[in-house]
């Protein structure tokens, strides 16, 4: 059951740097081949300064950043193995860039337990603000998880 | 794109990809850093009942930025958002498509809302959400 007291409960901010490489990656892997993703050259060529970050890249965010996620999760009495994703929002306030460090901070937004045909489950949203180098806001990522007991 | 070139109920060009493979599971898995054993490893998917390899919803909701990238490119968008509706199966052909629901101007930005989804070969709907993208004026 989700401990109530852990709404607006903050997890050590993480840092990740934007890299041309892992966007590159991640279109091929989406199977993507716009070449704006695949070197900076031709995001140049494209009109843009250089490689764009891909529409769902702070995914990589989320799970690179902060490799102890599930372990931050598990501590909060959420078993990772039993998740499943139930909403992924992003909201893009500023242009971000290959080279950019960005500073991560993932809080507990909302939860519950709602009791269902097949047992309890817990519904918890998570909202994760990066900030720039410079301080500057740029992503918001809010992310609801089921989690089956 | 210019804002005056989108109108409401116009159609975002769909995408349809081709059928999803262990393998993409496995360079997405690597790519994301979602490595949960659900989409990689056929004996966990049995284990907990959903009969074999489930792809990640993430893939599938880049299967829809793809498609968002394609018409307004990426810098254009503003929000994104999804809701996981079904879960996706190896062999699954994935469209995506969209339509333009509202357009507004704010403080002289011109800026276009619209609905998403992605759904199989049988039309059920794996993913349903919205976006919100700046678009320039024409001659701005």
């Amino acid at each position: 059951m989700f401990d109530k007291s852990k709404i607006g409960h903050s997890f050590p901010p993480f840092i990740i740097e934007v890299e041309r490489g892992k966007i590159r990656e991640l279109a091929i892997a989406i199977g993507d081949d716009n070449p704006i993703y695949q070197s900076r050259a031709a995001a140049q060529e494209a009109g843009y300064d250089d490689v764009p970050l891909f529409p769902t890249a702070a995914t990589m965010f989320g799970f690179w950043g902060n490799t102890n996620l599930g372990g931050e999760l598990l501590g909060l009495g959420l078993n990772v193995m039993r998740i499943l994703h139930g909403e992924e929002e992003y909201e893009y306030l500023a242009l971000i860039q290959p080279g950019d460090v960005l500073t991560g901070v993932t809080t507990i937004a909302d939860g519950k337990t709602r009791q269902g045909s097949g047992g309890s489950m817990d519904i918890v949203t998570m909202e994760t603000r990066y900030t720039n180098q410079r301080g500057e806001p740029v992503l918001n990522a809010r992310e609801v998880v089921i989690v089956r007991e | 794109m210019y804002y005056e070139d989108v109108q409401v109920g116009d159609a975002v060009p769909k995408l349809t990809k081709g059928g999803v493979t262990h393998q993409q599971l496995v360079r997405y898995a690597g790519a994301s850093g979602d490595f949960n054993p659900l989409h990689t490893n056929p004996k966990f998917g049995e284990l907990i009942g959903v009969g074999g390899i489930i792809a990640h919803g993430m893939l599938i909701m880049g299967f829809v930025g793809q498609m968002l990238s394609d018409y307004v490119g990426p810098t254009a968008l503003k929000k994104f958002g999804v809701r996981f509706k079904g879960m996706t199966h190896l062999d699954d052909v994935i469209t995506c498509t969209g339509t333009i629901t509202e357009k507004y101007e704010q403080d002289g930005q011109g800026y276009i809302a619209g609905k998403v989804q992605a759904a199989d070969q049988d039309g059920d709907v794996k993913v349903a959400g919205t976006f919100v993208a700046a678009l320039p004026h024409r001659g701005a």
